[in-house]
């Protein structure tokens, strides 16, 4: 009995660790418990959606392009390119003529045609003359294009022929770079961008070899005494001595000119002087100087460099402006209706109390806004009970202005992407007393996606570069350049077009776009409209101010669209109020 | 946007019969359209119900306010008035002061209102009643909380205390930022 | 002599039938014969292989066969049980691993929080000597347990206790809730290294659990009656856990239906219930209608007086004026101011 003794085995071998240090082992946990990280995890719901929609946007954009390129053969054709006839007659007599040199094309004819308004006459007030053309419906619009296109080029394929040889082929080329809608009717914005930028490498070296070449001319020539110049640093009284007097040459130029410079010398050396006088950057003066002529661009920057007078707003949901006024008067403050274009606004002269802490101010009898702020809402025309849409509000002026004028009925969305500014859309709300208002803070991009052919109206007041303002902000003088610009116009034409897929066509009393700018740039402004006139199914109306100087048709190498004198500019020198666009749009189709 | 909870619903009258007593009523049944209470982020809204509807086709992270916000729930679950609320309780406050215009700026920079600067005050007040308080011109300036009854306002020292501030239009930019 | 021819021939027929032992190839092979690896760096004859591939093949590979094994016989042999061994020299060729690498144990949570710290681990001894017993005692196993039970075959009962506490059953819980909570968290190492969720609750250790755990434990327990807690009086600011109606019975995650009545009429409703509260005795207020009523009063009294010319007789006693305890009846209220 007992245990058996192994006496066959010799020696006990060790496996391992002995019984008692065994590891135990771990232990076994139901599956559901274990979070497998391999295995593939399911799209919620949403996700899901989400992917199908970009599927569905991926087939959609593929099939776009398709047709766009099935398509594209007859459009190229289409296209006309008006402008290199009179190229040749401009580089004929460039020098006689009294505008600036050839690269610099003025602004067209309308901008030549008397313009009398100010603050103090009244011309404006009369019933503004009606061009005979009113607003074409965008059928007839199209008619007159295909018409107008053999006047332009009389001939066929053969005077194209001849145009493109007379234009030297590298400007041709620039243009069709500039042209957006040129290459790709899409418009990747980062196609369009890469090329913007190489274009803009280009010209960046360009201007400086001009520079270079300028500054070499001037030190070899000698200009004449009275433009004589020297490296000194000058006092400011000397500068705007030379500016007048380089004026004077150039605008009798045969007569006055020093032989040995050219137009170009002179324009470069008058670039420089009032860039160091009024204290812009280069890119921004020479911005300025293709748009206005001389005289009058001496005009924008003296009464840019001036603050415009201090308006305000009556809140006509809280009182009236008589009794506003009588208010006001009775705590001295010296004021005037602003003009029989508004029966809201009123000028103030001076005032013994701040404007922004009376009583009165602060029971939202009024508000302080730009004179030229009340032009867009005027132009939109809110009716009562509408739905609109102002897409970026901030601080809440124009909106209020809207929900005033339709009387706190219907709805008003007041959007802005900046989430400090929004506070001030709520604060100007509340205090005016504007009850029918929704405030969100979204990208106006994004609108169209949940509200599609929602709004009977949109504002769309876009940010932009100020050029308009810089009385009010000086800063923009030097702090712009180039790619800012052209920031800026890639997304207004993003929230235009987005602002018009918001309206909807079918509106019984709306279905109106209205985008204003604080800038007097034709690339925010008559550039961007063009685009969404080709993009969407819109046409410009009539704004229904009765003042103001119309659109450019033509600016250096772009054509607008004929309807563009529709539109409304304001020059702070002529109208007495900010710089400002306003343009109205009527969609006439959802699709 | 949410519907109050019944009890919040409760506090929030509460609050409002301090100082437009029964005239509530006249918020809640409106002849012209429905109107609403609604909640977010424990502010309170008072909305019309068609623009409500409206509203909810924004996500609420980007909605920052519909019609008019009336106050807030504080985290002790009390409800706090904004001055955004004047627009409702000046025309149907039942307690009501006028102060002088020489004790305007006082109030509107937030301090209380003395027996000194109190032009007229309504006949019934009661003690620690919700006023709102007006220039004498009859512009709504703000709200808050009677410091002592109508006749015991007539007996009071000039430099005392007749109206504890709550809230004043002063607010509009003295703290815009923390208005919601 | 016949047979003779005829063994040779056979040899000879057997070894036409196998292939020579020697092969001959222009390029000596490279052997490791550790892993009994050869290769060929001969040139790839491409005119033999399109003409039947499967034969070069075949052929190929049995030469190079021969050259091993050949190689092989060249190493020294020795015979175990009628059987040839060879012992094969260590392998020059790393062969690669066909499992991947294991990886390093995940630490524990101790582990990591040593590290952090740079805690060091002491070997202790396996034997340590005690002194009471006079003896050699093992850190762990049925000889200390032995020992442990010789050394304390009495314990103190500590001040303040209660003497009739078995302190023996007290030190063996404690030792269990030791024992358990050591095997706690060696649960939640593994879990937490495996990747798998713990339950949230189960867990009723006072040191973890906070405020939020007890409002959730509360508002479960409530609602663990019969009747779905529907009968339990709800404390004073009592605020119910949030996130926890998966796991409280009778609640529904879903948003509860809004009440089919129209707001208005709630609304309405709860004003009538606070506008028609009873009003309670408010004490000031009535200090104050009393107030205004006695002023009212005795100012119509006095203009009356001042009227008829008494007012001034009614008030005078033989008494003398006492001016400390004046009390004089014309500033009592409200009444005109007098600036």
């Amino acid at each position: 009995m007992g245990r058996k003794a192994k006496f066959d085995e010799g020696v006990i071998v060790k496996k391992g660790p002995g019984k008692k240090a065994k590891k135990q082992k771990d232990p076994i946990f139901p599956k559901k418990l274990i979070a497998s990280d391999d295995e593939p995890k399911t799209l919620s719901s949403h996700q899901k959606k989400r992917l199908k929609k970009r599927e569905e946007k991926q087939t959609m954009l593929l099939e776009k392009r398709k047709s766009k390129q099935m398509n594209k053969g007859t459009k190229g054709t289409k296209k006309v390119i008006k402008p290199p006839l009179k190229a040749t007659n401009d580089s004929k007599y460039s020098d006689s003529e009294e505008s600036l040199n050839e690269g610099h094309v003025q602004p067209v004819k309308t901008r030549k045609k008397k313009r009398g308004f100010s603050d103090h006459n009244n011309e404006w007030l009369q019933p503004k003359k009606q061009k005979t053309v009113d607003a074409p419906s965008s059928d007839e619009a199209d008619d007159s294009d295909q018409l107008s296109e053999p006047e332009d080029n009389n001939d066929d394929t053969v005077t194209m022929e001849k145009l493109s040889d007379l234009s030297d082929s590298e400007k041709d080329q620039e243009d069709d770079n500039y042209n957006p809608d040129s290459d790709d009717d899409l418009l990747p914005i980062e196609k369009q961008n890469a090329k913007l930028k190489q274009k803009q490498l280009k010209e960046d070296q360009d201007a400086e070899a001009e520079l270079q070449l300028n500054i070499s001319n001037q030190v070899k020539f000698e200009f004449p005494s009275e433009v004589d110049e020297s490296n000194d640093p000058k006092s400011l009284q000397e500068v705007q001595q030379r500016i007048r007097e380089v004026i004077a040459v150039l605008s009798d130029f045969k007569n006055l000119r020093d032989n040995n410079h050219s137009r170009s010398d002179y324009v470069s050396l008058l670039k420089q002087d009032l860039c160091t006088y009024y204290s812009y950057n280069e890119f921004l003066m020479e911005k300025l100087m293709q748009l206005f002529q001389l005289s009058e661009l001496l005009e924008f920057l003296e009464s840019s460099e001036v603050q415009r007078p201090l308006t305000i707003r009556t809140n006509t949901l809280k009182t009236r402006r008589r009794d506003l006024a009588q208010a006001l008067i009775n705590r001295g403050v010296n004021l005037d209706p602003v003009g029989k274009w508004s029966k809201v606004g009123l000028v103030v002269y001076s005032s013994q109390v701040p404007m922004g802490a009376t009583p009165e101010y602060l029971a939202g009898h009024y508000l302080i806004q730009g004179a030229s702020s009340f032009l867009p809402v005027m132009a939109l025309a809110p009716q009562e009970n509408e739905r609109i849409l102002d897409m970026s509000a901030a601080p809440g002026g124009k909106a209020s202005h809207i929900a005033a004028i339709m009387k706190n009925t219907g709805v008003l969305f007041a959007n802005d992407l900046n989430r400090d500014r929004i506070k001030a859309v709520v604060g100007n709300f509340h205090r005016l007393g504007v009850i029918n208002s929704v405030i969100s803070c979204l990208d106006g991009r994004k609108f169209p996606e949940s509200m599609p052919v929602f709004f009977d109206r949109v504002l769309l007041d876009a940010p932009c570069t100020g050029t308009g303002v810089v009385a009010k902000d000086p800063s923009v003088k030097t702090s712009k350049d180039e790619i800012d610009i052209q920031r800026c116009y890639n997304l207004q034409r993003q929230l235009l077009l987005a602002a018009i897929d918001c309206v909807n066509a079918k509106s019984s009393t709306g279905g109106y776009i209205v985008y204003s700018t604080c800038s007097v740039l034709p690339e925010e402004n008559e550039w961007v409209i063009d685009y969404a006139l080709k993009k969407r199914n819109v046409k410009l109306v009539d704004t229904g101010l009765g003042f103001g100087t119309e659109g450019f048709l033509k600016y250096r190498h772009l054509r607008f669209h004929p309807t563009m004198n529709l539109t409304r500019r304001f020059y702070p020198h002529e109208h007495n109020m900010d710089g400002f666009f306003v343009a109205k749009l009527k969609k006439f189709s959802n699709v | 946007m949410k519907r109050l909870s019944e009890e919040r619903t409760k506090i929030l009258f509460e609050k409002l019969a301090k100082y437009i007593g029964p005239n509530i009523k006249q918020l809640i049944e409106r002849p012209d359209a429905i109107y609403c209470f609604r909640e977010q982020k424990d502010r309170v809204y008072y909305v019309s119900e068609p623009i409500l509807k409206m509203a909810t086709t924004i996500h609420p992270d980007n909605l920052i306010s519909v019609g008019t916000c009336f106050g807030k729930f504080t985290k002790s679950g009390k409800f706090k008035l904004h001055i955004t609320a004047l627009n409702y309780l000046a025309p149907y406050a039942q307690c009501k002061i006028w102060i002088k215009s020489s004790a305007e700026q006082q109030f509107l920079y937030g301090n209380n209102v003395s027996k000194a600067g109190l032009g007229r005050i309504s006949e019934n007040c009661e003690k620690y009643q919700g006023v709102v308080v007006f220039s004498m011109s009859d512009l709504p300036l703000g709200f808050g909380v009677a410091a002592r009854s109508t006749t015991e306002c007539k007996s009071a020292d000039p430099l005392a205390v007749v109206c504890f501030h709550q809230s004043d239009i002063g607010e509009y930019i003295r703290s815009e930022e923390d208005l919601l | 002599m016949d047979v003779v021819n005829e063994i040779l021939g056979n040899s000879s027929k057997e070894s036409n039938k196998y292939k020579p032992v020697t092969v001959k190839k222009h390029l000596e092979l490279e052997y490791d014969l550790g892993t009994l690896l050869a290769v060929d760096p001969n040139d790839f004859n491409i005119d033999l292989y399109s003409k039947n591939p499967n034969e070069y093949f075949l052929n190929l590979a049995r030469d190079n066969t021969q050259l091993l094994l050949n190689k092989l016989w060249e190493l020294p042999t020795e015979r175990v049980e009628e059987a040839v061994m060879v012992k094969l020299p260590p392998p020059k060729t790393a062969l690669p691993r066909m499992k991947p690498v294991p990886k390093p144990r995940p630490l524990t949570k101790w582990q990591k929080f040593a590290k952090e710290k740079g805690i060091q681990k002491k070997k202790k001894p396996k034997l340590s000597w005690d002194d009471q017993l006079k003896k050699w005692v093992p850190l762990y196993g049925f000889k200390k347990a032995k020992a442990e039970k010789e050394k304390n075959w009495v314990l103190e009962v500590p001040q303040n206790a209660d003497p009739n506490e078995d302190q023996f059953n007290k030190k063996l819980v404690a030792k269990t809730e030791n024992v358990s909570k050591n095997d706690l968290q060696r649960l939640r190492n593994i879990a937490k290294n495996k990747n798998i969720k713990v339950p949230r609750f189960g867990t009723s250790n006072p040191e973890v659990s906070s405020a939020k755990d007890l409002k959730a434990a509360i508002t479960i327990a409530k609602a663990s009656t019969a009747s779905l807690g529907k009968f339990q009086d709800k404390l004073h600011k009592e605020v119910e856990a949030k996130g926890v109606s998966a796991i409280t019975p009778g609640a529904s995650r879903k948003r509860k239906m809004t009440p089919l009545e129209p707001e208005n009429k709630l609304n309405m409703n709860i004003v009538e219930s606070i506008l028609n509260k009873k009003p309670r005795l408010d004490v000031d207020k009535a200090v104050a209608k009393q107030l205004q009523t006695n002023t009212f009063v005795e100012n119509s009294q006095q203009k009356q007086g001042t009227s008829k010319g008494s007012q001034k007789i009614k008030n005078k006693t033989n008494k003398k004026p006492k001016g400390s305890k004046g009390h004089r009846a014309g500033k009592k209220g409200g009444g005109r101011k007098r600036r």
